[in-house]
């Protein structure tokens, strides 16, 4: 029974201690050090000046929600490394120039269709040229030809869509004029641009841009009409933001996510239209390596189970690298989310 | 020679049921089961079936197997009467009369007779061929070579009446082209006058302005093939649009034309040699993809035909189940390739077309470059198994043309030659440093830039150039020559590289047009569009060139004495071998190596004209050769015709 | 209604004026088999033949009116002398059937797969997610020029049937509609995928959760039926578009419909009918919106047809 005493006495102190508090105010921190106490503070303007504050940053959130994902960390790593490699290729020692036809150095005759050994990694192809150094020399083509019409894609296609999805005025023009370009088929304007330029990799390049924005633009033009009318940018407008800062700053950063997922999409794609291209026969000279070329001279060696290795190469690369750009993109879009940063 | 003939398939035979039985018989395409259909894949559509304004193979082939000539060959290059039942022409070989089969019958795609044959179709066919109008790919064969009496005269008559026309003008006078220039009047000449007459409803009677020995030659080419008057003037501009608008009097039928899907060639019941007709039908079946899948649909025996690409050669041949049906095909020596130097180079200033100008003109220079090419080496990329069997060492084909008991190109101009490869590196070098100096004291750069264009969609050309690009920079050096390979436009690439002179060497190939010499002096005359030296400012070029010119005239107007004509032509081949005014380089790879139940040996043969695409005398087999079946086949077939010719000769 | 039509058909009209003048572009050499041998005279008459020598607008007006005839015109290199409606009437079905065939499999494997995979990304160990999302990856991945052959080579191979299409035999069909399903299956899973994925992250299926509503209901009733509108749009276009049929499938297996006949007959110069060809392509695809906006309006309700703007 003492302890409930004891209780009881410790409730009475404090309640004792809470009435002399109330009757004395001073008394309440009378026995606190001197720096817990209240001071008047100096007028700061730049204090004055700043906003709510948590220490969330988007894009840190954004790659460490991306690290998480230990799939896609690893087909970044495989990006990476080829893309790496397909520069540090030719440096290498004992390598192939992909253009010289190896000759056997005891009879003087062209090495052709050897299978793939120990001095020829992928083996040879069918005048004598080393598969390894072809495929890679290739990969290096076709990245090249992906990354630019990627970007320009991008570039443009976002420009022409944000145009098209914010501005009303031109909703209606660019709409027409999209409606037109898309009954063009593509593969008129590809075959009259090769007529016109000499077949090489700027014209394929240049064909590619000529028809690949529309789609980026009008898939910008329906995000941005999804957004512009949401409440924060309506009242940015009421406060007489500028039309252009709303576009940078608002909602651009949203975008960044989808863009970047379409831009790795846009790759793997600009190289498939390559090998399209090349399989109706305006694609880039045979004298040219890239991975078109290598999956269309594959192709014609298909029926024989022996020669099959020519086409297995370059499409794994293919593969490899459209697979590692997908999982990679979804990847980084799911990230990009900001749902997903909770 | 005939016992020779029966022997040979008699082998054959054997071979075929040695074969068969190896395979266990599973072949279903038996003639003795019945119908003998002959399968195969095509990729490539024809454009009409007009045989009479074509001349691209893939296109007379049809025509070739649905109408006879005059004559036509047997298994050995001998002409033999076909429509015509004999001829005879006088003395200086100017007028040449055949009498035509009696009782031949026009028919229609189903079978049913329309009218006779008769001479009158021989005067339709020159009267439609040498009207401008009709566009006729194969009218120069009235006025090159066999020159009909004013057929030429009459197609420019018309091609001036073509010029008004477009113009939209009615007379002549004093009319202008587009570009301001006066437009020649020319006098008018009537069809009647064309020097192709029925004398009466079988006997007709060409008319030639000069004497022509190979006359009998001439007369298998799409443009002297015959076709029924009023039907042709009843269809007017729908004549060969498809397969009704045709008539037939040849082996087969077309009896299902359909575009890109299928045709289906019958056999003619109302034949009058259907006795040496064998096959029944023969379907083929449109497929884009030809090339990749042709191999598996023989092995399915769903197909009887397949090519085989180079590149699969060796593979397949060391695979058990196709090892055995592969087989090469007969050289085709009606095309000879030769790389051609361009003399009037037309090309872009970054390819230095003046120091090109120089150094081709430049003797020393073009025989380096001769001496260079390893022929071997480039021909591997289309026949890796037999490379020097397609290497030609003359512009003409050896096993081309035989006169005076001998093969043209063992003439003693070209012996040297014939027997030995221009392929050289010591030489090569030799020439080289001449060259070196005498370009340098002219003012030349090194290295000299040498523009070689392909056409990409010409199978293997593409590799083949960057083949001869590093052989040739190896011998020579990089820092002499700067072989420059580019591909070409696809379309109208003759016409913008050749003929526009945007090359400085490049492969260029002629097609001989009938069995004398004197067709493949024709890229090398005046006015050619091959390397034009025609055109060079060189004087050393113009001499070499006016003395050959002056050679070719004297060797086209000896006719009745073979050997001293054969003799000149030799000598002015001769001149352009010796001083390098083109490397003479390969035949035709024909079929190349293909998988095929059809015994090529058996069919009609001559290097010009359409014999060859004809599937008369042709047998279906169970199986296709292997490579040493064909190996002895063709063996077998060379000596039997070398005998042939010489028994014919006597 | 009618303003959109009108609308469409001037989009048509200037799409057929461009492609005009870009076709005019095209090589003089490329109207002629033999270009090489012809003269001046013979060149400008095949011109005037063509039509091409006129003055382009006035080209292009007599196109119109032949057009409101009722007529296509004549193919002048890819069949010369022939009906072009004729051609397109003789191709059209084959394409279409097989194409409708493939259409019907590919929904009806690819829908019930995109639900398997939304589905399984609820599991623990999310296997049919797995397992289709790596059948999407490589069907992605491989370019289409190749596994249509390998499918072509293998298959004919593995199930006996011949390696070139027979209307009549129907076991011929197979490996094509195989080989042209592949792709849309993979598509419409990926997309039926995520959208119901999105879908069950939305507030009110978490509050159904919360409620206690079945899983399969929700699926059902909510998921699947708000998911599939996008989806929904696309089916009137994929449905007309199967008239333009494959270049891959259709030239390996010697089918003879409208695959690649586009390409064909660009590449051969043939400008009538590229031109009605593009015409019918873009007829077509305005066609195709205008239905896919119907059949939207017709499965979610709260889109209207006759709103201010069509959806794309």
């Amino acid at each position: 029974m003492t302890f409930r005493r004891m209780k009881a006495e410790q409730l009475e102190t404090a309640l004792n201690k809470d009435l002399a508090k109330q009757t004395d105010p001073t008394a309440a921190y009378a026995d606190l050090p001197e720096d817990e106490l209240f001071t008047p503070a100096d007028f700061d303007h730049s204090r004055a000046e700043r906003g709510g504050y948590s220490n969330y940053s988007y894009w840190g959130a954004t790659l460490r929600s991306f690290f998480k994902n230990k799939v896609a960390v690893f087909f970044l790593c495989v990006i990476a490394v080829v893309l790496l490699f397909t520069f540090i290729q030719p440096l290498l020692p004992n390598q192939h120039d992909p253009k010289t036809i190896n000759n056997d150095p005891l009879t003087g005759v062209q090495i052709i269709n050897r299978a793939p050994d120990s001095e020829f990694w992928f083996g040879t192809n069918s005048i004598g040229q080393d598969l390894w150094a072809r495929t890679w020399a290739g990969t290096r083509t076709s990245l090249g030809i992906g990354l630019a019409v990627a970007c320009f894609e991008a570039l443009f296609g976002t420009l022409i869509g944000v145009l098209w999805g914010y501005v009303r005025k031109l909703d209606t023009f660019f709409t027409e004029l999209y409606n037109i370009f898309d009954n063009i088929p593509q593969t008129l304007v590809l075959i009259l641009v090769s007529y016109i330029m000499n077949p090489g990799v700027g014209t394929i390049i240049f064909a590619l841009c000529l028809t690949g924005w529309l789609d980026m633009a009008r898939f910008i033009r329906n995000q941005i009409v999804i957004i512009r009318d949401r409440d924060y940018n309506l009242a940015s407008r009421c406060l007489g933001t500028t039309t252009g800062r709303i576009v940078t700053k608002n909602l651009l950063p949203y975008l960044v996510s989808v863009i970047a997922l379409r831009m790795s999409l846009a790759i793997p794609s600009a190289i498939g239209n390559e090998v399209f291209v090349t399989y109706i026969g305006i694609g880039l000279p045979t004298d040219i390596p890239s991975l078109g070329n290598l999956v269309q001279a594959g192709r014609l060696l298909m029926s024989q189970p022996s020669l099959r290795y020519q086409l297995l190469f370059p499409t794994a690369v293919l593969a490899i690298i459209t697979i590692s750009l997908y999982v990679v993109g979804n990847a980084f879009a799911d990230a990009a989310d900001p749902k997903n940063h909770v | 020679m005939n016992t020779t003939k029966k022997l040979i398939s008699l082998a054959l035979s054997g071979a075929m049921c040695v074969s068969l039985a190896a395979c266990g018989g599973n072949g279903t395409s038996t003639t003795a089961e019945g119908a003998a259909v002959y399968r195969e894949l095509y990729s490539s559509e024809v454009t009409t079936l007009n045989y009479l304004t074509t001349s691209q193979t893939n296109e007379y082939a049809i025509g070739a197997n649905v109408v006879d000539c005059l004559v036509e060959y047997d298994s050995y290059g001998n002409i033999i009467p076909s429509l015509a039942e004999s001829w005879e022409s006088n003395d200086d070989m100017t007028e040449w009369t055949f009498h035509i089969r009696q009782g031949v019958k026009w028919v229609d795609k189903d079978g049913n007779e329309v009218a006779d044959v008769t001479a009158n179709d021989w005067v339709s066919t020159a009267q439609y061929v040498n009207d401008a109008r009709n566009a006729a790919d194969n009218q120069y064969m009235y006025s090159t070579g066999a020159v009909v009496h004013n057929a030429q005269a009459y197609y420019d008559y018309t091609a001036y009446l073509l010029t008004l026309e477009t113009l939209g003008l009615a007379t002549g006078e004093n009319a202008v082209d587009d570009a301001g220039d006066p437009i020649e009047v020319v006098d008018p000449v009537e069809a009647d006058s064309i020097g192709v007459k029925a004398v009466d409803d079988y006997t007709l009677v060409y008319t030639l302005d000069q004497p022509c020995p190979f006359f009998l030659s001439v007369l298998s080419y799409t443009s002297y093939m015959p076709v029924y008057g009023p039907f042709l003037e009843e269809c007017g501009d729908q004549f060969g649009l498809d397969n009704e608008n045709l008539l037939y009097n040849g082996a087969y039928i077309l009896s299902s034309y359909l575009p890109q899907q299928e045709r289906v060639l019958t056999k003619n019941q109302s034949y009058w040699d259907k006795d040496n007709v064998f096959i029944d039908e023969i379907r083929q079946t449109y497929n884009a993809e030809a090339i990749n899948v042709s191999v598996s649909m023989y092995q399915a025996d769903e197909s009887d035909y397949a090519a085989v690409p180079s590149d699969l050669l060796d593979a397949m041949l060391a695979d058990e189940s196709t090892a055995n049906l592969v087989h090469g095909s007969r050289p085709d020596v009606s095309f000879s390739y030769f790389y051609s130097f361009n003399f009037d180079p037309q090309f872009d200033e970054q390819y230095e077309p003046e120091n090109w100008k120089l150094a081709v003109n430049n003797e020393n220079f073009r025989k380096a470059v001769m001496a260079a090419l390893d022929r071997v080496k480039a021909l591997t990329v289309s026949e890796p198994y037999n490379p020097s069997d397609l290497m030609n060492n003359t512009i003409t084909p050896a096993n081309f043309a035989v006169g005076g008991g001998k093969d043209f190109t063992q003439y003693d101009a070209l012996l040297s030659y014939t027997q030995g490869d221009s392929f050289d590196e010591a030489k090569a070098i030799e020439y080289r440093d001449a060259a070196k100096a005498e370009l340098t004291a002219e003012g030349a750069t090194f290295p000299i830039k040498v523009l070689m264009p392909y056409n990409p969609s010409t199978t293997n050309w593409d590799k083949e150039c960057q083949v001869v690009e590093q052989q040739i920079e190896g011998v020579l050096g990089s820092d002499f020559i700067d072989i420059i390979v580019q591909a070409g436009p696809e379309t109208g690439f003759l016409s913008a590289v050749r003929r526009g002179g945007d090359y400085a060497l490049m492969k260029c190939n002629w097609g001989a047009d009938y069995a004398d010499p004197q067709t493949w002096t024709e890229p090398f005359v005046a006015d050619n569009s091959y390397g034009f030296w025609d055109l060079s400012e060189d004087p050393e070029t113009q001499a070499l060139f006016a003395a050959y010119s002056a050679k070719v005239e004297e060797a086209e107007a000896i006719y009745d004495d073979d050997a001293a004509r054969y003799t000149a032509f030799a000598e002015a081949e001769a001149m352009l071998i010796d001083h390098a005014i083109a490397i003479p380089f390969s035949v035709s790879s024909g079929d190349g190596y293909v998988i095929c139940d059809l015994n090529p040996m058996e069919g009609e043969y001559a290097p010009y004209g359409v014999a060859l695409q004809r599937y008369k005398y042709q047998h279906l087999y169970d199986t296709s050769m292997s490579m040493d079946e064909f190996e002895t086949a063709y063996k077998e077939w060379e000596e039997a015709r070398a005998q042939a010719i010489a028994t014919s000769e006597e | 209604m009618l303003k959109r039509v009108l609308h469409a058909l001037v989009t048509l009209c200037i799409v057929i004026v461009i492609v005009f003048v870009l076709l005019r572009q095209m090589p003089i050499e490329g109207y002629f088999n033999n270009f090489d041998k012809l003269s001046d005279a013979q060149i400008k008459a095949g011109l005037q033949q063509l039509g091409l020598t006129q003055p382009l607008p006035k080209q292009v007006l007599n196109y119109f009116v032949q057009i409101l005839q009722g007529n296509l015109g004549i193919s002048n290199k890819y069949r010369e002398g022939y009906s072009i409606a004729k051609i397109i009437a003789q191709k059209a079905p084959i394409s279409i059937e097989i194409g409708l065939i493939s259409f019907v499999v590919s929904l009806v494997v690819g829908m019930p797969l995109g639900i398997l995979m939304a589905r399984s990304t609820r599991t623990r160990f999310k296997v049919w997610d797995k397992i289709g999302t790596v059948l999407i990856v490589v069907v992605q991945a491989v370019p289409s020029a190749v596994y249509h052959l390998l499918i072509q080579l293998y298959g004919s191979e593995m199930l006996g049937v011949s390696m070139l299409f027979n209307t009549r035999n129907l076991e011929t069909w197979i490996l094509p509609i195989f080989s042209l399903s592949i792709g849309n299956i993979a598509y419409y899973a990926m997309w039926l995928r995520r959208y119901m994925v999105d879908e069950s992250n939305k507030d009110y299926i978490r509050l159904a959760r919360a409620k206690g509503v079945p899983a399969a209901r929700i699926s059902r009733n909510h998921v699947f039926r708000n998911a599939v509108v996008p989806l929904v749009q696309y089916i009137p276009n994929s449905i007309l578009f199967t008239l333009m049929g494959s270049l891959y499938v259709e030239s390996l297996y010697s089918i003879p419909g409208m695959g690649g006949l586009l390409v064909q007959v660009i590449k051969l110069q043939d400008n009538t009918m590229v031109q009605a060809l593009v015409l019918i392509y873009a007829a077509v695809s305005v066609l195709g919106l205008l239905f896919g906006d119907i059949l939207m309006a017709l499965v979610d309700p709260r889109i209207s047809f006759t709103g201010k703007e069509g959806a794309r």
